[in-house]
């Protein structure tokens, strides 16, 4: 890092508050993906894979809490309390993470479709002029790495496997990519960060995104569906299944008063 | 166990389906300086995805530089037992010669691996490679041993960005050993007046979890 470097000190008030919505943005979605793949515990197909899909879930979760205490650092917030305490109202996931977990074939495709999005995201990242944003990327890239290397070698196999793996593959990136253009919508107030050199630009990693994924798909035997043309919609409209989600999750932590220390 | 060979059931038993994956044995390299260590077998489709499975299943915390993959059918192993037992080694073509990698356990100490890559001997079978492998490293005396043709062996490749996204993540991980967790009653290094726990964080034994 240059000494030029910002810190929490030297962000204006702006800046700040977009950082935190961006931040809860990339916790979110980790904390609610990793949720999802968590599902699967004891359920997944052969025992290596359920415990590979055990190894990513921790993994995006431990994503989850690097960013959230990325945020407590700006304003003083607790990542348990944002985690257990939270409404759906209040959470600012994308869709494609709430979807439930469906069937192995749309689990791997989301992964996918994630895991290619996060390892470019953080790449770009780790130029963060925000020191500890850049240092944390700079963590996370290389795991990100290879779970793009676990996913993608699944959505080759499912998608040249067989005719009933290659339909539900298909079925799976059917109803998944109309979800993906939200991913790369920006939260409010992110042109100051874009501009600061804090985060990076959205479209920027769209433009390398789409060709990485739709090369693989198509190598996989899929077909690319179309991207809606519509705007995405925004954060705080969320799918049926995070309220449902969020009720199991938090259960047990909400059966306890705020702070309990376990 | 012979690597030109799938393997088959026994002729005369009723055949089942096979819904199991083929089952590849796992060597872990912990340091450039150490050998690869049979840590373990995965079940998979193919070399890569093995490959890719074995990391997830063996390299999440302790740490690694490289790990290979070998086809079970592909290893012809050998123990102690056998020896004496006079067991006769099972039919193995004859063909070109080519490496045999060669590991072997020497002591029934150690939890955590099975057999130690000691070198590689050219041969033309394994039982052929197996022969030479005991004139080779005679020392210690092998408990068990295993041959099996370098080019059955699938690698991890060593470029830094291989190394940095498989095995350097698990370098930062803090994990504790079992024995750091609480128990009912007392734990038994405590009765002993031992300390009870090594640090958390401390690649203190390779420790799976």
């Amino acid at each position: 890092m240059t000494d030029t470097a910002l810190t929490s000190s030297t962000l204006d008030a702006a800046q700040r508050d977009a950082l935190i919505a961006r931040l809860t943005a990339l916790a979110d979605d980790e904390l609610i993906l990793s949720h999802r793949d968590a599902e699967w515990v004891g359920h997944a197909p052969i025992l290596e894979e359920d415990i590979a899909l055990a190894n990513i879930a921790q993994d995006e979760l431990g994503h989850a809490g690097v960013w959230l205490s990325l945020r407590g650092d700006l304003d003083g917030s607790d990542p348990d309390t944002l985690a257990f305490r939270r409404d759906a109202g209040e959470y600012r996931s994308a869709r494609l993470v709430e979807l439930p977990r469906g069937d192995w074939a749309f689990t791997l495709v989301r992964q996918f479709l994630f895991d290619a999005y996060e390892a470019v995201l953080i790449d770009e990242t780790c130029a963060s002029t925000y020191a500890p944003l850049a240092e944390a990327a700079r963590k996370i890239v290389r795991e990100e790495r290879f779970h793009l290397q676990h996913t993608a070698l699944w959505v080759e196999r499912l998608g040249l496997g067989t005719d009933e793996s290659n339909r539900r593959s298909q079925a799976a990136l059917d109803e998944l990519w109309p979800h993906t253009p939200q991913l790369f919508a920006p939260v409010p107030g992110e042109e100051s960060l874009v501009a600061a050199g804090i985060v990076p630009d959205l479209a920027g990693v769209q433009a390398r995104w789409t060709p990485l994924v739709t090369a693989h798909l198509a190598r996989s035997g899929l077909r690319v569906p179309a991207t809606p043309s519509a705007p995405p919609a925004p954060r705080t409209e969320h799918t049926e299944h995070l309220a449902e989600l969020l009720r199991e999750m938090q259960e047990v932590a909400r059966q306890e008063d705020p702070g309990t220390v376990w | 166990m012979n690597e030109t060979s799938a393997p088959e059931a026994p002729s005369g038993e009723t055949q089942h389906r096979e819904t199991q994956w083929p089952r590849w044995e796992v060597l872990k390299q912990d340091a450039p300086a150490r050998p690869h260590q049979a840590v373990g077998s995965v079940h998979a489709t193919d070399p890569e995805h093995a490959l890719v499975t074995a990391r997830t299943l063996f390299a999440r915390r302790p740490s690694a530089v490289s790990m290979w993959v070998v086809p079970d059918h592909a290893i012809l192993a050998r123990t102690q037992e056998q020896d004496e037992r006079g067991e006769p080694l099972p039919d193995t073509a004859e063909g070109e010669a080519q490496p045999y990698v060669v590991a072997r356990k020497v002591n029934h100490k150690r939890s955590m691996t099975f057999v130690d890559v000691v070198g590689t001997v050219t041969a033309t079978s394994p039982a052929r490679a197996l022969d030479l492998a005991r004139a080779t490293f005679p020392e210690p005396p092998a408990l068990a041993w295993w041959v099996f043709p370098d080019a059955a062996v699938t690698r991890t490749d060593d470029t830094p960005e291989t190394v940095e996204s498989w095995f350097a993540p698990a370098k930062d991980k803090t994990y504790r050993q079992q024995s750091s967790y609480g128990v009912v009653g007392t734990h038994a290094s405590e009765r002993r007046g031992r300390r009870a726990a090594a640090p958390a964080g401390e690649q203190s034994g390779g420790e799976h979890d």
